[in-house]
């Protein structure tokens, strides 16, 4: 039939698309990682595991990790926290709430490249507007960029103001599917706002949260764009994970394989990380 | 209703007036769509085409203008077009690498790093300028042969030394400074809140980016300090330049009381918005600050002067070292690339230079002695600057030095270094960390060591 060949057609079209856009991209990191070359366009040189075993023989590799590690573990943290108590707050009816509302998801819709552009003004040294209420308060400025911990505390804080709008979307979305019945019942039965928090919203939320921690933990754990563009970094590689690891060694150190190795192992971390909370939380269990 | 026509025999393709029908369209459509891409790239149907692809990464307005108007008046002569794609500096290799990926490599590309050119020249994707090279006189450590042909033909030196403003000189009476006391004292007249004074001194990007590795290394080179050997053995942290480096980052360290808070954050646009806007008194970089200054505000301008990186005790003087080129690619189009460029470099180089008259120091020592390159304004504007520009090239007590061209001959193994940061870190190391500046010298040696043996 006519219309089940559309259906053929329009499938293997997409299959096609995601083979090329996807699987293709994906077959030629893992063979850049298995060659030795100093850019992209070199001859390659066939090498095995060479650039694996270099890679996990570098010690900047398992620092960079370990900072991948915190700077997405706490950015994940603060952006669930944050992101389901503006939802609470956001589920509320009061006057202006569309208005209210649009404003929260501001953050999200700004690209990153301004919000980074901005805060890097706003930080400043000398005319930033965080330098001058410094200054008010008796300090001479925020060094922000010269200290390691400050660095890695900026860009995790600038990241969980970018991205906990996603979260309190998600969350918000997720409130307004829960039966009002039952915190009404919860009321009738003298459930006070903290009980019927733990004991109906957030169950309630499960599986959004489920989705929405997994979602952000890839995105957060491959973030390259936010602190490159605030750090690149630095100070001092105090900020540098595994995706900024994997560029620079790419295309600043002229390793294009040890490169592509970086970014193989830590989709492999990933891939991981993720069969094991699927196993710990399985999406269709409901509690 | 479709009915048979002598021409469509079949009844499907054609209607009965001899248009064709929907169907014979958008298979038409896409069969050129499916064959165009490899059509287009044919090599031979590009060199039918006569144009020249040209990846120019000098994007003002004004170099912009200059190579169209070059390209226009090239096609008018001998029907050779040259197409003119232009892109930031900081972009042009990826962008090269990747037209060579896709089976369409630019003809002609703008460089700004001997490495990149290096590794061009290695995997045979650019062709030896020789016999263009070989026509004129050059000035020095601006050609960089590989293995006796040159790849690139480099039009400007892009030297970093320092801005500063000499109406605040005239008014305190200071002098152009000839050591490091000197720099220190000068900076200190100029510095705080009373007249004739400004906020801050001076400002050197100490972070991890190009613009600390272009700017912060002057007075570095200057105190005599290496980092390779003629047998590319790491030097700096010899008995002979240990002691210079240290002194260097001593130097640093003290400087950074005149600087703006947090120079790990500094970056292009603060050596340049910091100066036009009266925060700091001097800054390093090239003449491309006093380019745009006297367009955009010409009085202020012509209170700028410059003066080279100072050693310690005033003996050597240097430059950072700065550089952009053309290369011509291996493609069906090379021959007429070439012709293209040669006919450039006699007819509109120094054109195209003016473009920038201060930023684009020439390379070639003819166009110093050209009519046609002295008769710009310029050169009565900031004469002081020009004949500094040329006390450079002949003066044997000024070094031109930077990282990525350190090291006996052309080499991979300074790019990396420089692309490391690991100079940038050991300015850090000793300013932020509070290191001893022996300490940080040592560090950073042996990180160079293990860069260049990877």
């Amino acid at each position: 039939m006519p219309s089940d060949r559309i259906i053929y057609i329009i499938f293997f079209l997409a299959l096609g698309l995601t083979a090329l856009l996807v699987l293709y991209p994906a077959y030629y990191a893992l063979e850049l990682s298995f060659q030795h070359r100093e850019s992209l366009i070199s001859e390659p040189e066939w090498v095995w595991f060479q650039n694996y075993a270099r890679v996990l023989a570098m010690p900047d590799f398992w620092a960079a990790l370990g900072r991948g590690v915190i700077f997405a573990g706490l950015t994940i943290l603060l952006q669930i926290v944050l992101g389901i108590g503006f939802a609470l707050l956001l589920a509320r009816e009061f006057p202006g709430m569309p208005v209210i509302r649009g404003i929260a998801v501001l953050p999200y819709l700004l690209p990153t490249v301004v919000v980074a552009l901005t805060f890097r003004w706003m930080l400043d040294g000398s005319v930033g507007i965080f330098s001058k209420a410094a200054q008010l308060l008796g300090y001479d400025y925020l060094p922000w960029g010269d200290d390691p911990y400050m660095a890695m505390i900026t860009v995790i804080l600038i990241s969980v103001w970018i991205w906990t709008p996603f979260v309190t979307l998600t969350c918000l979305a997720g409130l307004q599917s829960i039966p009002e019945d039952i915190y009404e019942a919860a009321r009738i039965d003298g459930a006070g706002p903290w009980q019927r928090f733990w004991h109906i919203t957030l169950p309630q939320l499960r599986s959004v949260l489920l989705v929405v921690l997994l979602l952000r933990a890839i995105w957060m754990f491959n973030k390259f764009d936010i602190v490159w563009l605030m750090t690149r970094g630095g100070p001092q590689q105090a900020t540098e994970q595994l995706p900024i690891f994997s560029y620079r060694q790419a295309f600043e150190m002229y390793d294009v394989g040890a490169g592509a190795a970086v970014s193989a192992i830590s989709f492999v971390i990933l891939s991981v990380l993720i069969l094991i909370y699927f196993r710990l939380f399985p999406l269709d269990r409901k509690d | 209703m479709v009915k048979k026509s002598p021409l469509d025999p079949t009844g499907q393709g054609f209607r009965v007036n001899g248009s064709p029908s929907r169907r014979s369209v958008i298979k038409g459509v896409g069969a050129a769509a499916a064959v165009a891409p490899f059509a287009l790239s044919a090599p031979a149907v590009l060199a039918a085409d006569k144009t020249v692809r040209f990846l120019n990464a000098e994007p003002s307005v004004d170099s912009v203008r200059a190579m169209r108007f070059a390209a226009a008046q090239y096609e008018k002569e001998t029907g050779i077009k040259v197409q003119m794609d232009s892109v930031p500096g900081g972009k042009a290799f990826e962008k090269l690498q990747a037209s060579i990926q896709s089976g369409r490599p630019y003809d002609i590309a703008t460089l700004s790093f001997v490495g990149d050119v290096l590794l061009l020249a290695n995997e045979k994707k650019i062709v030896p300028l020789n016999s263009i090279i070989s026509k004129y006189d050059w000035g020095p450590r601006i050609l960089f042969p590989m293995q006796g042909d040159n790849y690139w033909y480099p039009y400007d030196y892009n030297l970093c030394w320092i801005n500063y403003r000499k109406d605040l000189y005239a008014a305190k009476s200071l002098r152009e400074p000839g050591n490091w006391d000197g720099m220190m004292g000068n900076l200190a007249a100029l510095t705080g809140d009373g007249e004739n004074q400004l906020r801050h001194g001076i400002v050197h990007p100490i972070g991890s980016n190009g613009a600390a590795n272009y700017t912060a290394f002057g007075y570095m080179w200057a105190n005599g300090v290496k980092l390779f050997d003629d047998d590319w053995n790491v030097v700096l942290d010899s008995p002979d330049i240990l002691p210079k480096a240290a002194e260097y980052l001593d130097f640093m360290a003290d400087l950074t009381q005149y600087m703006p808070p947090s120079p790990m954050q500094s970056d292009w646009a603060n050596l340049v918005g910091d100066f036009q806007g009266g925060i700091i008194s001097h800054t390093p970089g090239t003449g491309r600050l006093i380019d745009q200054m006297g367009l955009t505000m010409p009085e202020k301008a012509k209170q700028v002067s410059s003066f080279l990186f100072p050693s310690k005790d005033g003996k050597k003087f240097a430059v950072n070292h700065g550089y952009d080129g053309w290369v011509v690619l291996d493609t069906a189009m090379t021959d007429e690339a070439l012709k293209f460029l040669e006919w450039f470099s006699d007819e509109h180089l120094i054109n195209f230079l003016h473009s920038s008259p201060v930023h684009y120091q020439p390379t070639r020592l003819d166009i110093y002695e050209d009519p046609r390159w002295t008769s710009h304004p310029a050169f009565e504007t900031f004469a002081d600057i020009l004949a500094m520009q040329k006390r450079v090239l002949n003066d044997p007590d000024v070094i031109i030095r930077s990282i990525d061209t350190e090291g006996p001959e052309p080499d991979v193994r300074a790019g990396k270094v420089f692309r490391s940061y690991a100079l940038p870190e050991m300015i850090q190391d000793r300013v932020l960390n509070g290191t001893s500046a022996t300490d940080s010298v040592r560090t950073a040696a042996e990180k160079i060591r293990k860069i260049i043996a990877a």
